[in-house]
C-alpha cells in the first residue's frame, strides 16, 4: 500500500510542479509533460485502488478537518480522468504555445486536474466542498484568460450564476449529512429519518443535477463549454460534469441509507428529458462545439437512465440487474468521457486549420487532414452509439437495463421504463442522424471555403493525442466485457463477483454482444465483398443534378438536412424565421433570411424567470433614492416599529 | 440441426432477391399488369455486375467502400436473425439489439456516402430516411419488448421460442405486437404507404435517393442490400410474431409460406394505398408505439383472455 500512498503524493505533486512549470513560459511544453505524468501515475493508482478493491489513505468522515483518500469508485473516476485528461495534455503541448494566455492557461489547466482530483480524493466536507468550488470557478476563470469578448462574459456569468444557485443543493446535502453524522455511514442517514432522506435526495439531485448538467438545469453548459480552448472545453465536458455524477452516486447510492423507487423513477424521467432534449437541440445547432456541447446533455441523459433502472432494480431486491445497470451507467461514463474528449479536441484540432466552426463552412477535411479526420469520425461514430465502437456498447447495456425493468418489474414502473426504453431508442437514432449530418458536413463532399482547401493536419503532439483517444474507443468498443465485472462489483450491494468476466457482454436473458467476432466478422466480409468486387473499372462523372450544373451554392446546409426533422418536430422546437426584403421601384433588391432555432427552456423557463428577477430589482432600486430624508424616514420607521413591537410585548 | 439452420440462413444470401421480386410481380398482377418475373431481381444483378462503376467527382474512399461495408452489415444481420427458431453457430450470438445496432451501422454508411457524393436527391432521400428512422426505432424496439415479455430475454432464440404454438394468440399482447411490427416491416422495407420504391422521381425517393450515384458493381451491391432487409426484417417478423410450430423442417416450410404470405400482404397494401405525405408518417409510427406500450401494459398487468 505504501506504493500506492507514495505514488498518488508523486503524482499530485508533479501536477502542481507541471502547473507551475507552465506558467514560467519558458518550460510551457515541459510543464505539459510533467502534469500528463502525473496524471498518468494517479491513473495507476486509481487502477489499483479499482481492481484491488482496497482503501487508500483515509475513510469518510463526518468531522471537520481535511482528510484524503481513495476507494474503488474513487478508483475508477481517477482512472477515467487519467485516460483523458493525459491524451488532453499530448494535445495542449502543441496546441497551447502560441495561443492568447498560454503561460496562465498551462497553469490554470494544472489547477482544474487538480481540483478535479481533489473533488474524487477529499473524504470530509470542507474538503469536497472546497474543491468542488474550485472545480467551477478555475475553468471560468481560464475561460475569461483566453476569451474576453462580450459574448463570452455573459456565458461566463450564466455559467457561474446557473451553477451557484443550483449548486447550494450540493452544500445542502453535504452539510445535511455531516450534520447527522452520515457521510460515509448510511445507517446514520437512515436512523435521522425520511425527512431527512429526502432533504438530502432531493438537495443532492439539484445540486450535482445542475453541475451534470441535467434539463432543466442545463442552461449554462451549451453557453460555457464552446466558449472555452479547446483542451479545457475536452476537460469541461469529458471530466468536469462526471465528477458531478460521482458526487450524485456517493450521495444517493451509497449514503442515502435506502433505495427509494421514487428517486428511480425520478432518474428515468429526468434521464429521459435530458437525452432527448439535449440531442434534439444539438440537430439544430450550427455550431460544432456548440453542438457537441448538447451532446453532453444527451448522453449524461442516457448514465442518469442506468442510475435510474439500476434504483429500481436495486428496490426491487434483483441484485443481479441492480449491479449490471449500475456498471452500464459507469461504462457509459467512461465511453463519453473518452469520445467527448476526442471530439471536442478534433473541434479544437479544425479550428486551428480553418479558422471556423460553422458547421456550413467548413467540408472535405477527410482528405485533407487524414488523421484529425479519421479520429474525428471514429469519435463521430462511437458517439451515434454503432456497433463495434464503445458508445454502442454501454448503450446497449442502458438499453437491456431499461428492457429488464420492463420485464421483471410491477405495471406502473414497467410501463416507465417501457418509455424511456423508446425514447433512448428515438434518442439513438436522432444521435445517428445529428453525427451522419457532422461528418458529411465537416469530413466529407468538397471544401465550402478557401482556408478548408488549403488545411493539413496539425503538429504531431495534438496528432498523437487523438489517436490515442480513438484507440481506446476502439478498444473498450470490442473488449467492453473485460471491465464490466470489476465497474459491477462497485454497485451497492453487490456481493462480489456478479457477472463472469468475458470479452462480450454475456448476461443473463440477452442474446449477448459479442464485439470482437461482430467486429471480425464485418472487416472479413467486407474485405472479402472488395475482393468480389474485382478490380475497379470507374467512369468519372459529375454528380446528378438533372443535367444542371453542379454549384457549391446549392449544395445541403446544416439547417436543410434536419428540415424534416424540424418540420414534423416544429410544436416542440419552435424555429424562428426573420426575412427581410428590400424593395426599391418595385424591384427587390435584397433578401436577408435568419432562421435559428431557440432552446424551448431558455425562452419558456429561463427569460421570464430573467425578466421577473429584473423587475424585482427595479422595484427595489426604487427603496434606494439616495435622498438623504427619505433614509432618515426608514430610521425613524425603524426605530417606531420596534417600540410598537416592544410595547406589543413581542420583543423582550 | 444447427447446421442445417446455418445452411438456411446462408441460403439466405441467394433467396433474398426472391422477396422483392415476389412482391413485383404479385403486385403487377393485383393491379391487371403482367409485370415482371419473380426473377426480375436476379436479371439486374447480372446485369450491373457486368457494367462499370461510377465515381462522381470528388467523392472519396467513404463513397467507394460504403457498398461492401453495408452488405457486410447485411451478411451480419442475417446471421444473427434465426430461421425456424434456430441458429448456425457463427459465434455472432442472437441478440434483438445488437440486429437494431447492425442495421444502424448500416443506415449510417450509406448517409456517409450520399454527403461523400454531395448528391442534393441523395441527401434530401437520405434526410428523410434517417428523420424516419427515428420514429421507425423507438418502435421496433417496443415492439422488440413485446416479443421479449413473454420470453424474459432479448435472445431471439427464446424469442422465437416463446411464440410458438398457439396459446399465445390467446394474448392481446401478441395481437398489438404484430400490428406495431407490420409498421416497421412497412418501414424497413421501404413499401407504401411509408417509401414507394417504384418511384422514378428523385423528388420523392426515400430507399432509393442514396442509390442514385451508384452504377455496376457497388449498385448490385446495394440492389442485393434492399432485398435483405427484406429477408431479414420479414423472417424476423415471421420467427416473433407469427404462427409457427412443430420440428425443425415443419417450421422451415412454415416460416417460407409465412413470408410468402407476408410478400402477398405487402402487394395487396402497394396496391391499396396511396404513399402517405411524408411529414404524417411519425404520427402513424406513433400510434404504433402507443399500441405496442399498450400491449406491453396489458401482459405486465395480467390482462387476458
Amino acid at each position: 500500500m505504501a506504493v500506492l500512498d507514495w505514488g498518488a503524493l508523486a503524482g499530485v505533486t508533479m501536477l502542481a510542479f507541471g502547473g507551475a512549470l507552465g506558467a514560467t513560459g519558458r518550460g510551457l511544453r515541459a510543464g505539459l509533460a510533467v502534469q500528463a505524468e502525473g496524471m498518468m501515475i494517479l491513473g495507476v493508482v486509481g487502477v489499483a485502488v479499482l481492481t484491488g478493491g482496497d482503501v487508500l489513505g483515509a475513510g469518510f468522515r463526518s468531522s471537520v478537518g481535511l482528510a484524503f483518500g481513495l476507494d474503488p469508485l474513487s478508483g475508477f473516476f481517477l482512472a477515467v480522468l487519467a485516460l483523458t485528461a493525459v491524451p488532453t495534455l499530448i494535445f495542449a503541448r502543441d496546441y497551447l504555445p502560441g495561443s492568447h494566455g498560454a503561460r496562465a492557461l498551462a497553469a490554470l489547466t494544472a489547477a482544474f486536474l487538480l481540483s478535479l482530483v481533489g473533488v474524487l480524493a477529499a473524504r470530509d466536507v470542507i474538503g469536497f466542498l472546497g474543491f468542488w468550488e474550485l472545480m467551477t470557478l478555475v475553468p471560468a476563470t481560464a475561460i475569461l484568460v483566453s476569451r474576453r469578448d462580450r459574448e463570452v462574459r455573459s456565458a461566463v456569468y450564466a455559467y457561474l450564476a446557473i451553477t451557484h444557485l443550483g449548486g447550494a443543493g450540493v452544500w445542502i446535502a453535504l452539510l445535511a449529512l455531516a450534520y447527522h453524522g452520515a457521510i460515509g455511514d448510511p445507517a446514520a442517514l437512515a436512523a435521522a429519518g425520511a425527512g431527512a432522506q429526502t432533504l438530502v435526495a432531493v438537495a443532492a439531485l439539484v445540486g450535482f443535477g445542475t453541475k451534470a448538467g441535467f434539463i432543466p438545469l442545463h442552461a449554462w453548459l451549451p453557453r460555457a463549454h464552446p466558449v472555452a480552448p479547446a483542451h479545457l472545453s475536452a476537460l469541461m465536458s469529458g471530466m468536469m460534469i462526471k465528477v458531478a455524477l460521482y458526487g450524485l452516486i456517493r450521495v444517493e447510492f451509497q449514503w442515502l441509507g435506502g433505495t427509494p423507487q421514487l428517486l428511480g423513477l425520478a432518474l428515468l424521467a429526468i434521464g429521459l428529458i435530458s437525452s432527448l432534449g439535449g440531442v434534439l437541440w444539438a440537430l439544430v445547432q450550427h455550431e460544432l462545439k456548440r453542438l457537441l456541447a448538447y451532446h453532453s446533455i444527451e448522453n449524461v441523459g442516457i448514465i442518469a437512465l442506468g442510475l435510474g433502472a439500476s434504483l429500481l432494480f436495486a428496490h426491487a431486491g434483483n441484485s443481479t440487474w441492480a449491479a449490471i445497470a449500475f456498471a452500464a451507467a459507469l461504462l457509459h461514463v467512461a465511453n463519453h468521457a473518452i469520445f467527448k474528449t476526442l471530439l471536442f479536441l478534433g473541434a479544437g484540432a479544425l479550428q486551428r486549420a480553418t479558422n471556423s466552426l460553422d458547421l456550413d463552412h467548413l467540408g472535405g477535411l477527410l482528405r485533407r487532414m487524414p488523421w484529425t479526420g479519421g479520429a474525428f469520425l471514429i469519435g463521430c461514430m462511437a458517439i451515434a452509439g454503432l456497433p463495434p465502437l464503445n458508445g454502442f456498447a454501454s448503450e446497449w447495456l442502458v438499453l437491456q437495463s431499461l428492457l429488464h425493468v420492463a420485464l421483471h418489474q410491477p405495471l406502473g414502473v414497467a410501463l416507465a421504463s417501457g418509455v424511456a426504453l423508446a425514447g433512448l431508442a428515438a434518442t439513438a437514432a436522432l444521435a445517428l442522424l445529428c453525427f451522419a449530418k457532422v461528418v458529411g458536413l465537416v469530413l466529407l463532399g468538397q471544401p465550402r471555403r478557401a482556408e478548408c482547401e488549403a488545411a493539413v493536419d496539425p503538429p504531431v503532439g495534438m496528432v498523437v493525442g487523438m489517436s490515442l483517444l480513438a484507440l481506446m474507443c476502439i478498444a473498450l468498443g470490442l473488449l467492453p466485457g473485460l471491465v464490466l465485472p470489476t465497474l459491477a462489483g462497485l454497485a451497492p450491494g453487490a456481493n462480489g463477483s456478479v457477472l463472469a468476466r468475458h470479452a462480450g457482454l454475456i448476461l443473463p436473458g440477452t442474446g449477448s454482444y459479442l464485439p470482437l467476432p461482430l467486429a471480425l466478422a464485418l472487416a472479413a466480409l467486407t474485405a472479402a465483398l472488395i475482393g468480389l468486387r474485382g478490380k475497379r473499372r470507374a467512369a468519372p462523372a459529375p454528380s446528378w443534378a438533372c443535367g444542371q450544373p453542379v454549384v457549391a451554392e446549392l449544395g445541403w446546409s446544416s439547417a436543410g438536412f434536419t428540415k424534416s426533422l424540424r418540420l414534423v418536430l416544429e410544436a416542440v422546437l419552435r424555429p424562428r424565421r426573420e426575412i427581410e426584403v428590400v424593395q426599391s421601384g418595385g424591384m427587390v433588391q435584397s433578401v436577408t433570411y435568419e432562421g435559428h432555432v431557440p432552446s424551448l427552456l431558455d425562452t419558456s423557463v429561463y427569460e421570464p424567470t430573467v425578466r421577473a428577477g429584473l423587475r424585482t430589482a427595479a422595484v427595489a432600486r426604487r427603496l434606494q433614492s439616495g435622498n438623504v430624508r427619505t433614509y432618515a424616514g426608514y430610521l425613524l420607521g425603524l426605530v417606531i416599529g420596534l417600540l410598537v413591537l416592544v410595547y406589543a410585548g413581542v420583543l423582550g | 440441426m444447427n447446421v442445417a439452420a446455418g445452411m438456411v440462413q446462408v441460403a439466405g444470401i441467394a433467396l433474398a432477391p426472391l422477396l422483392p421480386g415476389s412482391i413485383q410481380t404479385l403486385k403487377a398482377r393485383l393491379q391487371g399488369r403482367r409485370g415482371p418475373s419473380v426473377l426480375q431481381p436476379y436479371r439486374t444483378l447480372w446485369r450491373l455486375w457486368h457494367k462499370s462503376a461510377v465515381d462522381p467527382q470528388g467523392t472519396g474512399v467513404i463513397y467507394r467502400s460504403a457498398p461492401p461495408v453495408v452488405a457486410a452489415c447485411l451478411l451480419a444481420a442475417l446471421a444473427i436473425v434465426p430461421v425456424a427458431g434456430r441458429s448456425g453457430s457463427f459465434g455472432l450470438g442472437n441478440d434483438a439489439l445488437v440486429l437494431v445496432g447492425v442495421l444502424a451501422l448500416a443506415r449510417f454508411v450509406l448517409a456517409a456516402a450520399s454527403w461523400d457524393t454531395g448528391n442534393g436527391f441523395a441527401l434530401m432521400a437520405c434526410a428523410r430516411e434517417l428523420m424516419i428512422s427515428v420514429f421507425g426505432e423507438a418502435l421496433l424496439v417496443l415492439a422488440l419488448l413485446v416479443a421479449a415479455l413473454p420470453a424474459h430475454s432479448t435472445d431471439l432464440l427464446a424469442m422465437s421460442a416463446a411464440a410458438a404454438g398457439g396459446h399465445i394468440w390467446s394474448e392481446p399482447t401478441h395481437w398489438c405486437g404484430l400490428i406495431a411490427f407490420v409498421l416497421v416491416i412497412l418501414v424497413e422495407t421501404g413499401r407504401q404507404p411509408i417509401d414507394n420504391p417504384d418511384t422514378h422521381l428523385e423528388l420523392t425517393m426515400i430507399h432509393e435517393g442514396p442509390l442514385l450515384e451508384y452504377a455496376g458493381r457497388d449498385l448490385a451491391f446495394l440492389q442485393w442490400v434492399g432485398a435483405a432487409r427484406h429477408w431479414v426484417i420479414l423472417v424476423l417478423g415471421a420467427e416473433l410474431f407469427l404462427p409457427h410450430w412443430g420440428g425443425f423442417a415443419v417450421s422451415v416450410g412454415q416460416l417460407a409460406l409465412v413470408v410468402c404470405l407476408l410478400c402477398g400482404a405487402l402487394a395487396l397494401i402497394e396496391t391499396e394505398q396511396a404513399k402517405m405525405r411524408i411529414l404524417r408518417v411519425p404520427a402513424l409510427l406513433g400510434v404504433g408505439c402507443a399500441i405496442a406500450l399498450a400491449g406491453a401494459g396489458m401482459w405486465i398487468g395480467g390482462i387476458g383472455v
